[in-house]
């Protein structure tokens, strides 16, 4: 698994993540009324982009999955999926993050808010169901809900379309945004996307192994997650340098906004080690 | 002679029925579910008449929503038993039939407890329509098989996983969503008869049609999964 | 898998040429469980099994039950039979609509000795008359001097397959 596009992915994601977070927070230019709590909108925005992509690929694996029953679409489903919950939650946290200081308030139930927090129970009930499942039919019947899943997206977005909403109306390519900030969310779009396509990989590499146990590709799996998580403390430094020179609250208001997306981020990734952990164990186990 | 899909739909609503008869443990649970939440409700709420057509809709479905959970779990619970699922299975008709006869069985079902449940509503919420009564039939109908087709399929998925009876309700209720908003501001739409319901209607009538096309095609593939 | 309910991992099944799925009209299956529902009465659940495999008289039902030793006019539910009794039904649910191909998982279990032979009669007539008997069971006496062949499983690998059981175990 760990070929050398893995740690060549890696490396251009590392750097794509510094360069969009430094971009973030020191290039891009002051947002008019919420200067810096709206730096939000650098990770907040790409986060749903990766997620919305994810989903895609589940929706995707799983019909080729019912089609030709192959165990790799299994595989890619459950990572997609999996991957793609963990940056949605970033998405429904960074968000009331940045609402509470822009609107005062945490949430409100208008159409965007209500429709991502539906797609997001919905992924999580699929999650839910592959792990309660008996072990000859998870598959199947979790490929089956994600259709269903995938379907309701367009008919809740519909549903809410006429609804007035709160949240900020899509701005990118319109003359609204500062071509400052459009470059710097563009980067950091790049970047996060690929930071999610790399920890679907690692996620989809844990699955395959769990389906066939196969301690050759353990013992390369665990010198790929060590890198993983050294990212983590990298941008927390990054952000640091940065907290000096500022002393507006809005600021305070972005680092809550790092602070939590790294810790679900950097949680996550603790998880995903502890079960590489555990699968070398069984693979020794069954002695292979 | 095989029979065709109808004949054995019919066969099956028939059996579900003539079991249900035979042991009236759904439409109890149901009936007393129904009954509790309507009493609590009218407890903590003393509406006034117009107040009263405004809540009604959320209350109405929320109780109704639980109820169907119920009913929809212990209708595949009973073919459990016994393996006769596994009967089924191995018989040569086909298992939309299946489906559509267990879907239908609980459309009646749920459909009787609407009729039973009505009046109480009535009673309790002093509740009486401004708008359109078939347009509340309407409403009802709709709304009932979209609960139905959906919470029939995800009740045929539950009965394979470790904890039936949450699973049903963590997989029904998200993609529900949609369809309770338009169910509960058509039919509080009607009541206070404020607005027109037509496009909650609309939408009404497109989910079921995409849904049970869906469960459908989908089911015999959940039946046999091992 | 014979009866289509679990998919091989490898390999494919085939009965007449067919898939299984398309020769289930002529495979009769019986488990463990009674695959009966408690709350009707014998004739009730065969009816509407009948109907499953498109037999919408009674007489082929009721030939079928009283071929077990069950009395077709009882009225009594399911559910208050004895486990022999339930087992007999059982078999008569699989064999009603007289199948080439029969299917039984441990149909000896738990059930008395006359029901046992009776069971065991039974099949030996309907082996006479050309039909397919594939029978899984932990009790080797029952079959000692009826069935043609023996297939000796262990630990999921076959074991042993003759005319008779060669080693007791």
């Amino acid at each position: 698994m760990k070929t050398p596009a893995f740690y060549l992915l890696l490396l251009i994601t590392l750097g794509l993540l510094a360069w969009g977070t430094y971009q973030a927070i020191a290039v891009a230019p002051a947002e008019a009324t919420m200067g810096d709590a709206q730096r939000i909108f650098y990770y907040h925005v790409p986060a749903a982009t990766a997620a919305s992509i994810l989903f895609g690929v589940n929706f995707l694996a799983s019909i080729w999955y019912l089609l030709k029953r192959s165990q790799q679409a299994d595989a890619l489903a459950v990572s997609a999926a999996e991957v793609g919950v963990v940056f949605f939650g970033v998405v429904l946290i960074s968000g009331p993050i940045w609402a509470r200081y822009a609107w005062g308030t945490f949430w409100v139930w208008d159409a965007r808010l209500t429709t991502s927090l539906i797609l997001w129970l919905l992924y999580v009930s699929y999650l839910v169901l592959r792990s309660s499942s008996e072990a000859g039919s998870t598959s199947v019947l979790a490929a089956s809900l994600a259709i269903f899943a995938a379907l309701d997206m367009p008919i809740v977005y519909m549903s809410n379309r006429w609804f007035r909403t709160n949240h900020p109306q899509p701005m990118i390519g319109t003359p609204n945004l500062n071509p400052e900030m459009q470059k710097v969310l563009l980067w950091n779009m790049l970047a996060f996307v690929l930071f999610s396509m790399l920890i679907a990989w690692f996620r989809y590499d844990l699955e395959r192994t769990s389906q066939k146990i196969n301690a050759l590709h353990v013992k390369k799996a665990s010198q790929g997650s060590m890198a993983l998580t050294a990212l983590a403390p990298a941008m927390l430094l990054l952000a640091d340098d940065k907290l000096l020179r500022e002393k507006a609250i809005q600021h305070h208001y972005m680092v809550a906004g790092y602070t939590a997306v790294w810790t679900i981020y950097i949680g996550y990734l603790l998880f995903l080690f502890a079960k590489l952990q555990r699968l070398k164990r069984e693979g020794q186990e069954v002695g292979l | 002679m095989k029979l065709s899909v109808i004949q054995l739909t019919v066969a099956n609503v028939r059996k579900d029925l003539r079991l249900e008869w035979r042991s009236r443990d759904v439409l109890n649970s149901m009936l007393f579910f129904a009954l509790l939440v309507v009493v609590i409700f009218s407890f903590t709420f003393e509406p006034t008449a117009e107040e009263s057509r405004r809540l009604a809709g959320g209350l109405i479905w929320t109780a109704f929503l639980f109820s169907t959970t119920m009913a929809l779990n212990q209708s595949w619970a009973r073919e459990l038993r016994n393996g006769v699922l596994d009967a089924y299975r191995v018989a040569p008709a086909p298992a939309e039939a299946l489906f559509f006869g267990k879907c239908l069985g609980n459309f009646l079902l749920v459909l009787l407890l609407e009729c039973l449940m009505a009046p109480l509503f009535v009673l309790f919420y002093n509740l009486r329509s401004v708008g359109p009564y078939w347009q509340l039939i309407v409403v009802f109908l709709l709304g009932t098989w979209a609960l139905v087709v959906n919470g029939t399929f995800f009740a045929a998925m539950s009965i394979r996983t470790r904890n039936r009876e949450l699973m049903l309700p963590l997989l029904l209720l998200p993609i529900s969503i949609p369809a309770v908003n338009h169910m509960v501001s058509a039919t509080t739409k009607v009541l206070t008869g404020e607005s027109s319901p037509v496009s909650d209607i609309k939408f009404l009538t497109a989910y079921c049609v995409i849904y049970t096309t869906v469960s459908f095609l989908l089911f015999e593939t959940v039946l046999n999964a091992e | 898998m014979i009866a289509g309910l679990s998919d091989p991992t490898e390999g494919s099944v085939s009965i007449f040429g067919l898939k299984t799925r398309d020769a289930l009209a002529r495979i009769g299956y019986m488990a463990h469980a009674p695959l009966l529902y408690d709350e009707f009465s014998a004739m009730e659940n065969l009816r509407f099994f009948g109907r499953l495999y498109g037999v919408t008289s009674d007489a082929p039902l009721q030939q079928a039950i009283k071929r077990v030793g069950l009395d077709p006019h009882l009225e009594r539910r399911v559910g208050q039979y004895s486990q022999g009794m339930r087992q007999r039904l059982s078999l008569a649910r699989a064999i009603f609509h007289s199948p080439q191909v029969l299917l039984l998982d441990e149909p000896f279990s738990n059930v008395d000795l006359d029901s046992a032979a009776q069971i065991t009669r039974l099949l030996t007539e309907m082996r006479s008359s050309g039909a397919t008997i594939l029978l899984v069971t932990h009790q080797l006496g029952v079959l000692a001097n009826s069935a043609d062949e023996f297939l000796l499983l262990s630990s999921g690998a076959l074991v042993e397959r003759g005319a008779m059981p060669q080693a007791s175990r």
